[in-house]
């Protein structure tokens, strides 16, 4: 895990962003010698969702293909870790369950080649659907049962677990950012048919693009799991999981990466935060809080912190649009 | 055999009809108005609980409950848009991000209706008993309130297509969805038509949901499945085609009664590989341009 | 310019939640969390677990889906029992723990997971990492309590479930030591519905059920039992939970010609099938519905008592059940008065209530908050309740402590209809017809 991001650092023009983020995940990975083991927990399903938001917004920022089918890796993630975890060590079902997605969003890639749009987003969310309910019916035809029971884990090893697929996806969503992958990204994003006039190979870039925003929630989805103890596809399956990263990413901003980071952390904290001091009104307060923050930020939560820098250097241009 | 036909074919016809209305009141909402409301749903369940609440407090008549709810579920959908989605386009400069965004601003509603819901009316089941008796053709004994809701779907689908078609507000909301730009320079005021549409949207949900109460129980977390059967059908139909939807209200009617004799637990299965399957031989939806 | 002006108010005012927040959420924690529903708690929360420290009084926490699909069972079920136990036991001044040499009143935290598993096992955590509260309440339903039973057992907390039970439990209960569980499922229910239809010489069944723990456990386990006494199963259906149209399934059950209909689903699928069999003049001898059918707040579904004469669901207590439980439901009726979402449950809330009685007098038996030794006290003693005299027996209720396993609606009454001693009144077989329109 260190050697990969010293190589990222290596890679970097600017040291900025990529010394920052190491100086925070070596921050992180020495916090349960400094705070509690609840924090712990805490900061570790923030962390999942940053995740999650990040990989969203690798594939989906730049293209713009809204993909709603992040919860069907998480529930296989989630389903991996019940049928491997006791056979294996967490780490090992989370490669495992990381290349699985992997392999499966590569073969949904290439079959939805030919949607745009919003056809590609209800493909994926039925996509979600189907899993549960095929999963369900599996289950209930063949092992007679529904929900599995999964091998729980010491929270502190999912931490790191889930702190090292955090570094690995920043590291993979920076070098992206400045290669020439990503740009072809945002090139589909902006125009395809001009894209692949330029010689750009969309068909791949697109499947690619995919499959890795894919293979960390796999493998997140296998961590978290163990901190559930119990799933069945209802669970596993949860729509709202396919929602939480676009919600995250957007109210972040979608343009940057630092965007879904402060997204997803944000929002993920704020939930906590109304859940237990005031449920009786937590979803009200944060229904209001979500309309309030798009009508005032558009550009989400780092186009304020944008624009600010903006108008300080006297650029006049938007560029979050 | 006969009659396992008739069967299916009423039932088909009953649940695919509401999804119909479902489905065309999102197209509105999604197709014209470009707002991805994912609190569609929650409208139905508003419908839903006020002619309820008419029905068994007050004892007016359900019929006359769902008259009363088109004027009451118009204005909050009107006036939503009037206001937070109106103020929202004019902060968000690009068509993109306007969609994005009226999205979360459909999630955030869809917690505030559902959360007030609950602190209005409970989290359990309610129901009431609406025309509960049956008659016979031949051996099928056919429920008097299902065919009641189907009477009532055809007649509001044939008021909303002569609305569509024959009136001036119909004919702007067409050009508005085929061509906004276009409309607004042909004098269309697109603010207004948008907001309309928006409040079509959500009667067509009041709708659905005072004829589902009829006809089975409802309770307060009941939109979001819904929801998602409106978004399904209405890109299975084709973005922004009001046929499209009609007839992909009906498709998914029609799965739903076939598949149910064989195994009903495969419903959901074989209804998610057909939407599948069709979205790969069509991209564009079934009637999408 | 003010729009500016707003949006970095807003942005500020929310970096400022979040560090305001940090700290609360820091190590050296002070501030003590609401009690969210109850006036109950006087002081500080007092997280302090050191025997013979200082305590103001006990924490049970709990975490309670009171949004989401799951929030009718907080808001019906369990949740006005707990609700009333605390404030009930308040006003007695509390719970008498000798460790402290004087009584201490209940403190309730309770937080919403929005019907989420995964939020729940996390507020679990903090309810003990964080919160540090003396005892947990249990969640809804029976996978949430799957998945709360290790989380307890590995922070040594005991935990006596609400709404859920299941057969799966006999097998694993065993690796949690101090998961108790109160309310009575198949494994007695189905034994007695078998007695009532043999007494009723009913021959042959119609078997619905929802795919999922409770519907699979309720079909799988009543086939065998109902062949074995010479009932034939003519059918056995499998539903899904969003099931929006039954019609298929009540013509089958009518071609069938089987006597008895045994629905194992949950409110929403029994009162649609409820409705269509109303609709299409289905009546046979027994309609038994799961989940939902014990529930007083039936009878409004449906428009009044008679809609529901005859029919049968799961139980099963009621007023002339014993003294004790009619002193219950009065207390309870009265304490709800207010509230017009609350109505009373005639399968579960006698036996959750008993859960918490239990828990109290363990607590003031052992005479400590130490969970391991209440554990002790709770497998090993009877307690006394408004169940009558209780035990637990591998730590499942032992089936003589309940009151009835299967209810009949009777003139608006939830009449208890086993075989037995427990019975209030004899079943009604043939079911009248559904009242006409």
């Amino acid at each position: 895990m260190n050697t990969n991001i010293s190589r990222g650092r290596l890679n970097a023009k600017k040291i900025a962003p990529p010394g920052l983020s190491l100086l925070a995940l070596i921050l992180l990975s020495l916090l349960p010698i400094f705070v509690t083991d609840y924090t712990i927990i805490k900061i570790n399903s923030i962390i999942s969702f940053v995740i999650i938001a990040v990989s969203w917004s690798i594939f989906s920022g730049p293209t713009g293909y809204i993909s709603l089918s992040t919860a069907a890796f998480y529930g296989l993630g989630m389903y991996a870790s019940a049928i491997l975890g006791n056979h294996l060590p967490l780490p090992l079902v989370m490669v495992i369950s990381g290349i699985a997605s992997f392999i499966i969003a590569l073969i949904i890639g290439v079959i939805t080649l030919r949607l745009r749009g919003v056809y590609f987003t209800i493909f994926t969310f039925g996509l979600v659907e189907l899993l549960r309910n095929l999963i369900l019916w599996l289950e209930i035809k063949f092992s007679g049962t529904r929900g599995r029971f999964v091998p729980s884990v010491d929270f502190q090893q999912v931490f790191y677990c889930i702190l090292g697929t955090l570094a690995i996806i920043l590291l993979i969503s920076y070098l992206i950012k400045r290669s020439r992958f990503g740009l072809a990204l945002i090139g589909i994003g902006e125009s395809e048919d001009a894209a692949a006039h330029i010689g750009i190979n969309t068909t791949l870039v697109k499947v690619l693009g995919f499959s890795i925003s894919s293979f960390a929630v796999g493998a997140v989805g296998a961590a978290m799991a163990t901190r559930t103890n119990y799933i069945d596809p209802g669970i596993a399956f949860n729509m709202l999981m396919s929602f939480m990263p676009v919600l995250m990413a957007i109210f972040g901003g979608m343009s940057t990466i630092p965007g879904p980071i402060i997204g997803a952390a944000v929002f993920a904290y704020l939930e906590e935060l109304l859940i237990t001091k005031v449920p009786e009104y937590f979803m009200i307060i944060f229904g209001a809080i979500m309309i309030i923050a798009i009508l005032f930020l558009p550009n989400g939560l780092t186009g304020i912190a944008g624009k600010l820098f903006k108008r300080r250097k006297g650029a006049g241009k938007n560029a979050n649009t | 055999m006969s009659n396992k036909i008739l069967q299916i074919v009423l039932e088909g016809l009953i649940m695919g009809g509401i999804y119909a209305l479902i489905s065309m009141g999102l197209t509105m909402q999604y197709g014209v108005a470009r707002i991805l409301n994912v609190s569609h749903g929650e409208f139905i369940m508003v419908g839903a609980f006020i002619t309820w609440m008419l029905t068994t407090m007050a004892g007016i008549s359900p019929l006359l409950a769902l008259i009363i709810c088109m004027p009451v579920t118009f204005l909050i959908g009107y006036i939503l848009h009037r206001t937070l989605y109106k103020k929202l386009k004019d902060l968000t400069p690009s068509a993109g991000a306007y969609e994005g965004n009226a999205m979360l601003i459909s999630f955030g509603l869809m917690f505030i209706i559902q959360s007030v819901a609950q602190k209005i009316w409970g989290s359990s089941p309610q129901g009431y008993k609406y025309l509960t008796f049956s008659f016979k053709i031949g051996k099928t004994a056919i429920a008097v309130n299902r065919l009641f809701v189907l009477f009532v779907t055809i007649i509001i689908s044939v008021i909303f297509y002569f609305f569509l078609n024959r009136t001036r507000m119909g004919k702007a909301i067409r050009a508005s969805s085929q061509d906004p730009a276009a409309a607004g320079m042909m004098g269309i005021k697109i603010n207004r038509v948008m907001a309309i549409c928006f409040g079509i949207g959500a009667i067509l949900a009041g709708i659905a949901g005072s004829l589902l109460s009829m006809i089975n129980n409802i309770n307060t977390s009941m939109g979001m499945n819904y929801t998602v059967i409106a978004l399904i059908v209405v890109v299975l139909g084709g973005l922004g085609s009001i046929p499209g939807s009609l007839v992909g209200g009906l498709i998914l009617g029609f799965v739903g009664s076939i598949v149910n004799r064989i195994d009903t637990s495969l419903y959901m299965v074989v209804f998610y590989v057909l939407i599948m399957v069709l979205l790969l031989v069509r991209p564009k939806g079934l009637l999408g341009r | 310019m003010l729009k500016r002006t707003l949006a970095v108010l807003i942005a500020l005012l929310m970096i400022a939640a979040v560090f305001a927040g940090c700290n609360k959420a820091g190590k050296t924690e002070t501030t003590d969390p609401p009690s969210v529903d109850e006036n109950v708690g006087t002081e500080d929360t007092g997280k302090d677990t050191q025997p013979a420290a200082e305590k103001e009084s006990i924490v049970f926490g709990g975490v309670r889906s009171q949004s989401g699909v799951f929030a009718t069972f907080d808001e019906t079920a369990f949740g006005p029992c707990y609700r009333m136990w605390a404030d009930k036991v308040n006003a007695e001044g509390g719970i008498y723990v000798e460790e402290y040499g004087k009584k201490l009143p209940v403190e309730l935290i309770i937080y919403d997971d929005k019907s989420d598993m995964a939020t729940m096992t996390r507020l679990y955590e903090k309810l003990i990492l964080e919160d540090k509260v003396d005892f947990l309440l249990p969640p809804v339903s029976t996978a949430f309590l799957y998945a709360t039973a290790p989380i307890a057992d590995k922070h040594g907390y005991l935990l006596i479930g609400a709404e859920g039970g299941s057969t799966t439990l006999l097998d694993s209960i065993a690796q949690y030591p101090g998961f108790f569980s109160v309310l009575n499922f198949s494994v007695t229910q189905v034994p007695a519905l078998v007695d009532i239809l043999v007494e009723n010489e009913i021959e042959s069944a119609y078997i619905v059920y929802i795919e999922d723990l409770h519907g699979t456990e309720y079909s799988g386990a009543s086939k065998p039992a109902l062949e074995e006494v010479g009932i034939e199963v003519h059918g056995m259906k499998a539903i899904p939970p969003d099931i929006q149209d039954m019609t298929s399934i009540i013509n089958d059950a009518i071609d069938s010609g089987a006597d008895a209909f045994l629905l194992f689903a949950y409110p929403d699928q029994n009162f649609l099938a409820m409705n269509q069999a109303m609709a299409m003049g289905y009546n046979p001898d027994v309609f038994l519905v799961g989940p939902g059918g014990n529930f007083e707040f039936i009878k409004g579904v449906f428009g009044g008592a008679e809609a529901v004469e005859g029919l049968m669901s799961w139980g099963g207590w009621n007023e002339k059940s014993s003294e004790k439980a009619a002193q219950f439901a009065k207390e309870f009726l009265e304490y709800n008065k207010d509230d017009p979402k609350v109505s009373i449950d005639w399968w579960g809330h006698l036996p959750y209530y008993t859960g918490l009685e239990m828990l109290q007098q363990a607590i003031e038996k052992a005479g400590t908050l130490d969970n391991a030794r209440v554990i002790e006290v709770l497998k090993s003693e009877k307690f006394d309740t408004v169940m009558g005299e209780v035990w637990f027996e591998n730590q499942l209720l032992a089936s003589e402590c309940y009151l009835g396993n299967v209810g009949q609606w009777q003139n608006g009454i939830f009449e208890v209809i086993d075989v037995g001693e427990n019975r209030t009144a004899d079943p009604i077989v043939p079911k009248p017809a559904w009242p006409a329109e």
